[in-house]
């Protein structure tokens, strides 16, 4: 049984709920974040973010998520390494089950994010973290002058490509239609650069290992051709899927494609329950409007405690 | 007991940091070797770790036994720290 109750639990410690942090805890909302992976996020593990204002120059992902981090805690946020596994509610709180035990608190935000898609392919699971990766930045340096595939045709796949061309000889990026679905920018600067080749109409088909167990080829479908890639790992970069998995009986509402439905005050059918980022249902997947996002369902919450603040008050009205 | 903690890493691993970060917490002390910086090491660790991916975290025992964590896992960077 918790013995405290929090004003406000936020699940995941990516852009959103550390910008939503910033606003909570410098009203003195008490602010628990719980983070299973990278303070961050996403945006940490990203090498270098260019659109996101008042960077002129740019800035590296890591960079920007310590920025942000130090920012939440230094109002006095606090952020618990650990994962949220499941919420229900519980009388007039919510009940979490987290690797540090059980909690509760008056509010929660749901900033979770999304994860990866995997390609479901015979090799992926058996080479995962020695020669298939999502992570170029974590990953990438192990591949110095050596050749590479790049699964994807989005965003996430040109510009961790590009990234990846510091270390490798050569790329072949593998794209299952028949154009890009990433910005202009970034597909402009991947076709022209001399190591990269771009495969469309191309399936990924199978991931094949040698004797050493490390990668040696990619066996995939070129214009209903069998193909094979003969290099030395594989960047699988295939699109995003929301991460809800812990939100299973609580009754928060989904929409068809899995992602977190809020209403214009980013609370959820469930009230009490926000959420924001790229996790919530209608985001538009960039750190600005995370952060943007973060920031409004901060206020919404603040406004939400002030109603619970006043209904909790033995014979108050509930009125101003 | 641990008698060396050596965290691999490189420059823009943001899974390493959240080593170093856990660890620090702990008040645990620990080396750091950045692959960026010395390639050389890349093969020791992988032949250490069977993987191709940063963080490795290798701890050498006082019975000079050693264990190896690849990546960021708390659960068994809490049991063998
Ligand atoms: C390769 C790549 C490049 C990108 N480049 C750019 C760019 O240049 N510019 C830009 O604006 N955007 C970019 N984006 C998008 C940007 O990273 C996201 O829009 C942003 O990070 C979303 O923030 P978020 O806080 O909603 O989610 P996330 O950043 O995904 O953070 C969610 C966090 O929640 C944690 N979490 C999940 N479940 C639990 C749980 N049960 N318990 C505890 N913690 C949990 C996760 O570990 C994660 O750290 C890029 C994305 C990718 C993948």
């Amino acid at each position: 049984m918790a013995d405290k109750v929090h004003d406000v639990i936020m699940i995941g410690a990516g852009p959103t709920s550390l910008a939503a942090a910033v606003y909570t805890s410098r009203e003195d909302i008490e602010t628990l974040i719980f983070e299973k992976g990278i303070i961050g996020g996403l945006a940490a593990i990203t090498d270098q973010i260019d659109n996101y204002p008042g960077f002129e120059e740019g800035i590296e992902g890591l960079q920007l998520a310590e920025k942000l981090q130090k920012q939440a805690e230094r109002f006095g946020a606090t952020i618990e390494l650990g994962e949220v596994q499941s919420v229900k509610k519980d009388g007039d709180v919510f009940s979490l089950s987290t690797t540090s035990g059980e909690l509760q608190a008056k509010t929660l935000l749901i900033g979770t994010g999304s994860e990866w898609k995997k390609l479901k392919i015979p090799g992926e699971d058996d080479f995962y973290g020695r020669g298939v990766h999502n992570c170029a930045t974590c990953d990438g340096a192990f591949y110095r002058d050596k050749k590479l595939v790049v699964v994807g045709g989005g965003n996430s796949s040109a510009q961790e490509a590009l990234f990846l061309t510091k270390f490798a000889s050569h790329i072949d990026i593998l794209i299952r239609g028949d154009k890009w679905k990433a910005s202009d920018v970034l597909v402009d600067e991947a076709e022209k650069n001399d190591k990269i080749t771009v495969h469309f109409n191309t399936t990924t088909d199978e991931i094949v290992g040698g004797d050493e167990n490390k990668v040696t080829a990619v066996k995939g479908t070129k214009d209903g051709q069998e193909t094979t890639f003969e290099v030395d790992g594989v960047f699988v970069f295939i699109g995003l899927k929301p991460v809800t998995y812990f939100l299973e009986g609580s009754g928060v509402e989904l929409d068809e494609y899995g992602f977190v439905k809020t209403n214009h005050k980013l609370m959820t059918n469930v009230p009490g329950i926000f959420c924001a980022g790229d996790v919530r249902s209608g985001a538009t997947m960039q750190i600005a409007a995370a952060v943007g996002e973060g920031a409004a369902a901060a206020l919404s919450i603040r406004e939400y405690l002030e109603n619970y603040q006043r209904e909790m008050i033995p014979n108050g009205n509930g009125q101003d | 007991m641990s008698k060396k903690i050596t965290v691999f890493t490189t420059n823009t691993c943001a899974y390493c940091a959240m080593v170093k970060k856990w660890l620090d917490s702990k008040g645990v002390k620990y080396n750091v070797v950045n692959l960026d910086e010395n390639p050389e090491k890349q093969k020791e660790i992988y032949e250490k770790s069977g993987a191709l991916t940063v963080p490795v975290t290798l701890i050498e025992k006082e019975d000079s036994t050693e264990e190896v964590v690849i990546g960021y896992n708390l659960a068994r960077l809490a049991s063998v720290v």
